[in-house]
């Protein structure tokens, strides 16, 4: 039974020919149903993957499932079940956001009445209550963000497949648009397929990555390690390195720097029981070294994407969003 | 949604619901999409610009049923304008009717990059052409078969026993009814697959309108050049939308046409031809775009 398959991605050598051009190589995956990050540098296949995963273009050979359902000879019943937010913009500009929002929802076999309301309540969940009547074209490019995501909900999908979600937005829209993500999986219960060439991205939503490199799969597995609470720690400070390490050094807590592919003010700090997280933060305060990142050193996302991948492009990390001229995130 | 009423109102609980209602088939998402594209063809819950030009053809179309029918109304004995007349008067208002919205209908899901939110819901690439097709061709009977109706109404109705009257006009009810259904997705189609390669909507509506005036010289010179000779002079009247409309209505109201003689066969035969081939080019196109 469909319904009943662990899996929410699973392909069996999926290939993507474009004339001499391979966009999928053999991709063999068995993904869990869990939160799933697409990651990958542009132009890695992720994006043909999610249209041959949503019937839009055919593969050329192999095959697969999503949630069970064959995405050849089963194609319309898994299409009820998705949901997907497309990486270009694609919205009735001309429209207002309810009248498109319940447009789409009628698409996916909802009557007219309740597609008029879930478009209301799914607007109002994605912070766009006050504007749904205003013409698409007249909003910001997070409204925008926000409709393509609303659409993509509204007719309550047990799989939402996002494509670079956060594309275009400032870092403060980025944080907003991830934050409603997380929601839609962990409180809404609605699995999500995020594709994305940012790291922060992917590491923040995501329990399950899935690392694409021209073409196939250079790594699949889970997110988070079973070990993280007893790892050693990677940190990154934003100003005076050389004063956080004194302290550390004086506390008696040993650190090194990071390794070459980092940046000079990044190490990884060993731990040293309980005590570690409070010494990091003493000594942050003490040298007056704002705390950038505080993470588990073990298998981070990034020690997976540059040991499938090779080096992290600067555009695969995201600036972290401020309000009111403080850090949000960064230090963990 | 949870309420909790009290003296001074109500805290409602817009917390998200998972949706637990009816989930329909092929035959609504098909007329829901047709429905909606009607709407905005004709600028419905859009801005103002969006209606002004649907609205004046429609007044354009009205002004010949008022005036034929007020001709009636004062001088019974004169007839103004006879059917086949009609529809031969109103052919350029309906090729620019249908130059306007068929664009509207496919041009614009291309232009706003629609397609993958579209074919990635249930509603499939043919279903997604059918109701396109029906929605043009609905829309289109708006000018082609309402005011026709409207004029056999009236005239029905001005007459001295307007029962009998009707009841004897109901052949022509029916010859209105077919040619008009007829040159609505006749129409339709061909605006449809013109207006299916290309995301611009001035381009669409460009080609549409030349393309109804240029096949109608060239199958006029053609015409001519074979002078009725080889077996294809009887069917060179099919490469022109006009002049197989007009041999169409000519054939069912018994009037000469452009000098020559279309069989009603011929001239159905045509439009249904055409409209099959149209939409075999659309469901060519659209399975293939990604």
């Amino acid at each position: 039974m469909p319904a009943d398959s662990p899996f929410s991605i699973e392909t069996t050598r999926l290939e993507k020919r474009y004339g001499n051009v391979v966009a999928l190589d053999h991709v063999d995956l068995a993904v869990p149903r869990a939160a799933v990050g697409l990651l990958g540098p542009n132009g890695a296949g992720k994006s043909t993957l999610l249209k041959i995963l949503l019937g839009l273009t055919k593969a050329t050979s192999g095959s697969a499932k999503v949630l069970g359902w064959d995405i050849d000879r089963q194609s319309r019943e898994l299409r009820r079940r998705v949901g997907y937010m497309p990486e270009a913009e694609t919205l009735a500009e001309g429209a207002t956001a309810a009248d498109f929002v319940a447009h789409m929802a009628e698409m996916s076999g909802l009557p007219r009445r309740a597609a008029r309301q879930r478009a209301a309540d799914v607007l109002y969940q994605v912070g766009l209550d006050e504007e749904r009547y205003r013409l698409i074209k007249g909003f910001s490019t997070g409204m925008k963000q926000r409709v393509k995501l609303a659409q993509a909900i509204v007719h309550d999908p047990e799989l939402v497949f996002l494509d670079e979600p956060t594309n275009g937005l400032d870092p403060l829209g980025r944080d907003e648009m991830l934050a409603l993500i997380e929601r839609i999986h962990r409180q809404l219960g609605i699995l999500v397929v995020l594709s994305s060439h940012i790291l922060d991205d992917v590491e923040r939503v995501c329990d399950y990555v899935v690392v694409l490199d021209h073409g196939r799969v250079a790594a699949s597995q889970p997110l988070r390690q079973p070990e993280e609470a007893t790892a050693d720690l990677h940190v990154r400070v934003g100003s005076h390195p050389e004063a956080f390490l004194r302290r550390l050094a004086e506390a008696g807590i040993a650190a090194r720097p990071a390794g070459i592919e980092y940046a000079t003010d990044e190490f990884i700090v060993s731990r040293d029981g309980d005590r570690t997280l409070d010494a990091i933060r003493d000594a942050a305060a003490e040298s007056d070294a704002s705390l950038r990142l505080l993470r588990p050193a073990a298998r981070s996302l990034e020690d997976l994407y540059i040991d499938s991948v090779g080096a992290i492009p600067p555009e695969a990390r995201a600036e972290p969003a401020r309000r009111n001229g403080r850090a949000r995130r960064g230090a963990a | 949604m949870g309420a909790a009423q009290g003296d001074y109102g109500e805290i409602f609980d817009r917390g998200y619901r998972h949706y637990a209602g009816p989930r329909l088939g092929q035959a609504h998402a098909i007329w829901a999409l047709a429905r909606y594209s009607m709407a905005r063809a004709v600028g419905i819950r859009r801005p103002w610009t969006a209606k002004i030009i649907p609205a004046l053809l429609y007044g354009a179309v009205a002004i010949p049923v008022a005036v034929a029918i007020g001709i009636r109304a004062f001088v019974p004995a004169f007839a103004f304008l006879d059917y086949a007349s009609f529809f031969g008067a109103i052919f350029l208002l309906e090729g620019i009717f249908v130059a306007l919205i068929a664009p509207e209908m496919l041009s614009s899901d291309r232009h706003d990059r629609l397609l993958p939110l579209y074919f990635s819901r249930p509603i499939g690439r043919t279903a997604y052409v059918v109701a396109k097709l029906l929605g043009t061709g609905l829309l289109t009977l708006s000018i082609s078969l309402l005011p026709a109706v409207v004029l056999w109404l009236g005239n029905g109705l001005l007459a001295r026993e307007p029962i009998t009257a009707m009841r004897e006009g109901l052949d022509d009810l029916g010859r209105i009814i077919v040619a008009g259904v007829l040159i609505a997705f006749y129409l339709g189609a061909i605006g449809l697959t013109i207006s299916a390669f290309t995301s611009r909507r001035s381009v669409a509506v460009g080609v549409i309108v030349l393309g109804f005036v240029l096949t109608e010289s060239l199958s006029f010179a053609i015409s001519r050049a074979l002078d009725g000779q080889g077996p294809l002079a009887p069917w060179v009247f099919a490469i022109s939308p006009s002049r197989t409309i007009a041999g169409l209505v000519d054939s069912l109201f018994g009037v000469p046409g452009f000098g020559e003689h279309v069989p009603l066969t011929s001239a159905i035969g045509a439009i249904v031809v055409v409209i099959a081939i149209c939409l075999a080019i659309m469901f060519a196109w659209y399975q293939r775009h990604d």
